[in-house]
């Protein structure tokens, strides 16, 4: 795929809802709240933003000549770093919990930093959100490593104590290879 | 002698290489993972003389599609030439040294260096020489300076490998007693495979050793490394106590220093069923009963949840279907590249299940593979000790127990839970580093 197409992936109907300074602030408090939740490591909380139909997406990334631009990404049936659906989320959760994820236990140390947050009013209650994020991860004595990338988000009006649902997460990271040993946290 | 390897000259004896694998007794000297003048000589005496793992011919369709990957630290460009064999060349311009292309696959005409324009054809063939008449005067012979080939090339079962080594035996050889097995986990249906598009690509600190020799022999870890996934994969409401591996099977150790070991029976747990059911109903279904026609048993329905390397990097996990080289990158650090390999005639939502199967166990995110970078890394840093450096460590499980007449499976075998195949690639490794290449 190409970025065009990952980045215009979330366009749906648009809606004539303004995206006032309120609307604004209300998903960039919402989208720092998740973030606090999962550097908390509050995964059943977490798990609870997420809705029954969530898919929760990272494409592998590739260095393509401009020529095959339409290949810098993999497409829906080829290798993703994650491809999720509650289900699947749940089993990583459940690992998580085991007391025995030794990629996570002792626990890694991370900070969700996000900016540059975009809202695309949809019809019903949905909104596109991207936002750019910056992942620190500390582990164990002195690994640090960072992930810098933009997310593409739909998010639900809910009527929870945050006020939204997630049931859409796609992530794109700027790297080709993976300069990390492994992916055992969330974006 | 001290804690480095080397003496003072970076020079290390035949006799001390040797030495670092007492696999008669069960030992195993540690400086073998971190000691950057053994590595050196891996990238000599083991990589440049070893049949190396390339790419599978389904990346490559159609006459021009390329792929850039590497044998050990050395950049190739491995091509689908317009009469439909593959041929791989170093990606270096032999003019100043660029790497002459900079992507990482794609389809081609030609390849031209980015750095002053000399360009070559599919073939690596060097067929164009900016300003050749005034600057070179006409006296470059083009036929001289081409990017060097990878002079053997073989396809076996889709797998594409390559050595440097002229005088290398045949692939087959190679194999040699690692054959039997090698056919019977990717020569299973009349079909054949092809690997899922993409691939996983991920950094890790770690000697190439440890995970080649893991994936080469050792089942013993899967219970405790691996035990939050398999609890985590078990149905809801289940048991965690049922989260466990089988305890039958075997382990065949190869004289040229490949392995594999399996489970002989399918146990409780998710072993065999580890993508889910809907790519457990195609290989437990109409796959297994093309494989039992073709191989019959017991390769055709007896064989549960193996792993295996061929040496030295090449390596895969048949029925979870993860397929990866450990490129080396130094005493300390590998990079991964993994594919998922499907069975060509699969349909699509099975093509799909082991993909994501694939994606959610064994890659840089899957929920079994993720620990396993925390053990080889930790391994790594604690060897920078003095101490640490200096204690043998243990290789020994099974040792003397192993077998050659085994009425299933040929070869030498040993217990499942066992380190033979281990014994065996640190053989085969101090063999080749201790034979020097002829001058």
């Amino acid at each position: 795929m190409s970025a065009a197409a990952v980045n215009q992936a979330e366009s749906k109907a648009a809606s004539a809802e303004r995206v006032t300074p309120e609307l604004q602030q209300e998903i960039e408090q919402f989208l720092y709240h998740e973030s606090r939740v999962l550097d908390e490591h509050r995964f059943e909380e977490w798990y609870d933003l997420l809705t029954d139909d969530i898919h929760y997406f990272m494409p592998t990334r590739y260095n393509r000549l401009k020529r095959e631009a339409d290949k810098e990404f993999s497409g829906p049936d080829e290798a993703a770093y994650f491809d999720e659906d509650k289900r699947s989320i749940a089993q990583r959760i459940r690992r998580l919990n085991t007391g025995m994820a030794w990629a996570e236990d002792p626990p890694s140390r991370t900070r969700h930093m996000l900016s540059n947050v975009v809202i695309r009013p949809r019809a019903g209650g949905e909104y596109e959100v991207d936002c750019y994020f910056m992942v620190y991860r500390s582990r164990l004595e002195r690994e640090v490593e960072m992930f810098v990338g933009m997310r593409h988000d739909v998010v639900r009006r809910a009527s929870n104590a945050a006020g939204f649902t997630i049931a859409k997460r796609t992530i794109i990271l700027d790297q080709a290879i993976l300069m990390a040993r492994n992916l055992s946290f969330f974006f | 002698m001290g804690a480095a390897a080397s003496n003072g000259n970076g020079k290390l004896s035949s006799e001390t290489l040797r030495a670092m694998v007492d696999e008669k007794g069960g030992r195993l000297d540690p400086r073998i993972y971190e000691d950057r003048a053994i590595y050196e000589l891996e990238l000599e005496r083991i990589f440049a003389r070893s049949w190396l793992y390339l790419c599978h011919e389904s990346q490559l369709t159609k006459p021009g599609d390329f792929f850039s990957t590497y044998m050990a630290e050395d950049p190739v460009l491995v091509v689908r030439q317009k009469d439909g064999s593959i041929r791989a060349f170093l990606n270096q311009c032999r003019h100043r040294g660029m790497r002459i292309c900079r992507a990482d696959g794609g389809n081609a005409r030609a390849f031209t260096c980015s750095y002053h324009g000399w360009g070559y054809d599919l073939a690596g063939k060097l067929v164009s020489v900016p300003h050749e008449a005034d600057g070179y005067r006409n006296e470059i012979d083009k036929s001289q300076w081409g990017p060097l080939q990878v002079p053997r090339i073989e396809s076996r079962h889709g797998l594409v490998f390559g050595t440097w080594n002229e005088s290398a035996p045949s692939f087959e050889d190679y194999l040699g007693d690692m054959r039997w097995y090698f056919d019977g986990y990717f020569d299973r249906t009349a079909a054949g495979t092809e690997v899922v598009g993409g691939m996983h690509r991920w950094v890790l600190q770690c000697n190439w050793k440890f995970a080649a020799e893991q994936f080469c022999s050792d089942m013993y870890h899967a219970d405790y490394s691996h035990i939050s996934a398999l609890i985590a994969q078990l149905p809801e409401g289940v048991d965690a106590s049922m989260g466990r591996l089988p305890t039958t099977g075997s382990q065949f150790s190869s004289r040229n220093g490949h392995g594999t070991g399996f489970f002989t029976d399918p146990g409780v747990g998710t072993v065999g069923n580890i993508n889910g059911p809907i790519a457990s109903g195609w290989y437990q279904g109409p796959h297994q009963q093309r494989a039992i026609e073709r191989l019959g048993e017991p390769r055709g329905s007896q064989i549960f949840g193996g792993h295996m390397t061929v040496f030295p990097t090449f390596s895969f996990l048949p029925q979870i279907q993860t397929l990866r080289v450990w490129h080396p990158r130094g005493p300390g650090e590998i990079e991964v590249w993994a594919w998922a390999l499907v069975d060509r005639d699969a349909p699509p939502e099975v093509k799909n299940a082991v993909r994501l199967g694939v994606l959610r166990t064994f890659s840089a995110g899957g929920i079994f593979e993720q620990d396993d970078g925390e053990n080889w890394l930790e391994i790594q840093k604690v060897l920078r000790g003095h101490k640490a450096r200096q204690q043998k460590l243990n290789l020994a499980m099974g040792l003397g127990h192993d077998r050659g007449d085994d009425q299933r499976f040929p070869g030498k075998i040993n217990n499942v839970y066992g380190e033979e195949a281990a014994r065996g690639f640190y053989r085969q490794w101090a063999e080749m580093i201790s034979t020097e290449v002829p001058a």
